[in-house]
């Protein structure tokens, strides 16, 4: 009996000290309405990323770290990788517990459940990176929190893979392809893969027209090339990145000696040197980060079609944000904003250079005195539609 | 009445630190936790609501592991069975509409796949261990064909929040939380269960002379085991109400460090402790964010986690002092 009293004991005394602290310190929980900070308050955000490794992260974040904190009073946080939805929704409490003001996104496990927390925890919430889809976007566009959403959007993708596949096509001639999928079926990944088919002129399992192409790479959860058909033969298909399988299986996709290998994404990061190797050009969808540009002026480098964002691309929401936490919340009709955002395309070394060349540094393309043009207690919506979609090509 | 004196030799000691050390240190991590977030000026109140979410499913899942883990056998497949349960509790949600089918059908696949583990272990006459890696792997394929399949362009898949928001709130997850330790501790202190399973962990080859059925304690514990997954699932659905194949993705390492932090041998037998996984499992979460917190950044990430490995293997050893005792585990 004594035994089971002291097991009785320890395990009650266990329960009580998880129990009681949990509750007593969580009885004054509460919010006290969205942030609206002075203009010598620095404002909080807090980033929330999935990737921290690639090209691309490592540019948006240098973008925000190493230049807008220099040029504004802002105080940039990046989370650690985050691997799920339960990461994104612990992140962001934590940001709120912190004081944090704001929160971006750059991760994408499950956007409703981070809107639905920023709003509990009253954060201001906004997309720089992918979108929410229709149903999504017309279930919260009206709270509070939501800012908007400003990159591109599932269409833009598709006619990112449709202009890449037209290029080949009719500039390159080529008469047959391989395609490497990414991270099929990743949403944006599959609308490029369905878009560089319309661009080829090929139909997927005899549909050309984009939802029923799309639908059918979901369902097939990658491209079966068995599927395809048209005036333009694809060789081969690979999708994912296993280091031990996949450089195999790219290998024996340029065995077949295609005329171009289509990426949707990753191929310089996974594959320039294989594609160097093999003599094959090779197209990108990606950032015009050096590897990629390099990749197209240097020696050996087979990238010869680059279609990108620039790191400064994410200035526009950053502008949002900003002018949300300092009291001037951009409402498209009483709505969230959303923009979609163009990729700039480059088929020449000097073109992708004059991305590069003009997005670094201290003067990147989305500077301090651009920014400052949408940053204020003044901005409507449509200066800032306008400065969100016009063309910034390098010139 | 005669009062025995307690003899503070170094036995005793050593038996006493080994005991208490989890809850001293879990106390203490309270005390640094509670300096450390006041000193920044932090929201306590909001932080202690997220290390109870964080720590909840995993002391939840490993307590229910703890069974397994007695017995000397080990599961590494726990964190792809519950991903596997919510996936398939939120495709039947979304056929059914009906919350408790939901539950149902989460606890009966987690339960299912666990003894799945278990029979397999047995018709195979191969260690648990290897069939858990297989089912770790299997689960984890087929769960990310379900939620890929029936994710379309969201990537995942999900219920709507609102049919689990009335129960996103602490006096919920907390009631489940003691609701489920209660059964646990009563199956594993004050039934033969306990005691059998710590035997057959201590000395298989004894327990099944004296005709204990390493079987039927076998099956038991993964029975417990999979209840706690179950919970573990569906409490996963009520902090997010969607799937990805990442979802729960590293519980299973966090279960075996739970259980290790809690003052558990990882060998099972009669030092086992029902309250381990608990105590151990927040104590991980919070020794987590204090790290955070104090180190911030990339690098941050990199030394929180080389810290934690030394505090890890501090446990390990001081848990270790009394395995080296000449004496019988009393």
């Amino acid at each position: 009996m004594k035994k089971h009293l002291a097991k009785i004991a320890a395990v009650a005394l266990t329960g009580a000290v998880v129990v009681g602290t949990t509750l007593g310190l969580t009885a004054c929980s509460g919010g006290n309405g969205l942030p609206n900070i002075g203009d010598d308050e620095t404002a909080k955000i807090g980033v929330l990323v999935s990737d921290v490794n690639g090209d691309e992260a490592k540019a948006f974040r240098a973008y925000y770290e190493n230049y807008l904190e220099k040029q504004y009073n802002v105080d940039f946080t990046y989370t650690e990788a985050l691997e799920n939805a339960a990461g994104e929704r612990a992140a962001i409490e934590t940001f709120a517990a912190q004081g944090y003001h704001a929160i971006i996104s750059l991760s994408a496990s499950d956007r409703a459940m981070q809107i639905e927390t920023c709003e509990a925890n009253n954060l201001y919430y906004a997309v720089a990176s992918g979108m929410l889809d229709d149903a999504q976007y017309e279930k919260y566009k009206g709270y509070e929190c939501f800012v908007g959403q400003i990159g591109p959007d599932m269409t833009t993708e598709y006619e990112a893979g449709k202009a890449m596949g037209e290029y080949y096509k009719t500039t390159k001639n080529v008469s047959k392809v391989a395609i490497y999928g990414a991270f099929i079926p990743n949403p944006m990944h599959v609308y490029r893969a369905a878009g560089i088919l319309a661009g080829l002129g090929l139909t997927y399992g005899g549909q050309s027209a984009m939802d029923a192409v799309v639908g059918q790479i979901f369902g097939d959860q990658g491209l079966t090339v068995s599927k395809i058909s048209g005036p333009v033969t694809v060789s081969a298909y690979v999708q994912g990145f296993n280091p031990d399988v996949t450089f195999g299986e790219i290998g024996g996709a340029v065995a077949t000696q295609p005329d171009a290998f289509l990426s949707v994404g990753m191929a310089t990061t996974f594959f320039s040197s294989v594609f160097a190797g093999a003599n094959v050009q090779y197209a990108d969808i990606d950032s015009f980060t050096e590897g990629n540009v390099a990749q197209m002026s240097q020696e050996g480098g087979k990238l010869t079609y680059l279609a990108g964002k620039y790191a400064s691309s994410i200035g526009p929401v950053f502008a949002a944000v900003y002018n949300a936490v300092h009291g001037n919340v951009i409402k498209d009709n009483g709505n969230a904003i959303s923009i979609g955002q163009n990729y700039g395309v480059a088929t020449t070394a000097e073109a992708a250079a004059k991305y590069q060349t003009a997005d670094s540094g201290n003067n990147p393309i989305i500077n301090k005195s651009l920014l400052d043009t949408v940053i204020g207690k003044d901005v409507t919506f449509d200066t800032f539609k306008a400065f969100v979609e016009t063309d910034r090509t390098p010139a | 009445m005669e009062v025995k004196k307690i003899k503070f030799d170094k036995h005793t000691v050593k038996k006493l630190l080994t005991l208490l050390m989890p809850i001293i240190a879990f106390g203490v991590l309270i005390a640094v936790f509670c300096i450390v977030v006041g000193a920044k000026g932090y929201k306590l109140d909001r932080y202690i609501e997220i290390i109870f979410n964080q720590g909840l499913v995993l002391a939840i899942v490993a307590t229910g592991a703890t069974f397994i883990y007695t017995l000397g056998s080990f599961d590494i497949s726990l964190g792809a069975s519950t991903l596997f349960s919510a996936a398939v509790g939120v495709m039947v949600y979304n056929s059914t509409h009906s919350l408790v089918v939901m539950i149902l059908v989460i606890i009966i696949v987690a339960v299912g796949c666990s003894l799945l583990s278990s029979t397999l272990a047995s018709v195979f006459k191969l260690p648990v261990f290897v069939t858990t890696v297989a089912m770790m792997s299997v689960l984890s394929a087929i769960s990310a064909t379900i939620i890929t399949k029936n994710g379309g362009a969201l990537g995942g898949i999900s219920i709507p929040s609102s049919v689990v928001k009335p129960l996103d709130n602490m006096g919920f997850k907390i009631a489940m939380l003691v609701i489920f330790m209660a059964l646990c501790v009563f199956v594993f202190e004050f039934t033969k269960v306990g005691r059998r399973q710590k035997f057959l962990g201590a000395n298989p080859f004894c327990a099944k002379l004296t005709g204990i059925s390493l079987n039927k304690y076998a099956i038991i514990a993964f029975v417990m085991a999979g209840l706690g997954v179950g919970l573990g699932a569906f409490l996963t659905l009520v902090y997010t109400p969607s799937v990805t194949p990442t979802t729960a993705g590293s519980l299973g390492m966090q279960i075996l460090v739970a259980i290790v932090f809690g003052g558990m041998p990882i060998s099972g037998g009669p030092r086992s402790k029902i309250y381990a996984a608990v105590v151990g499992g927040f104590s991980y979460i919070l020794l987590d964010n204090i790290l955070k917190i104090l180190i911030q950044g990339n690098a941050g990430y990199g030394i929180s986690q080389i810290i934690s490995a030394v505090f890890f293997l501090a446990l390990v050893y001081v848990a270790s002092l009394n395995y080296r005792s000449k004496n019988l585990p009393r």
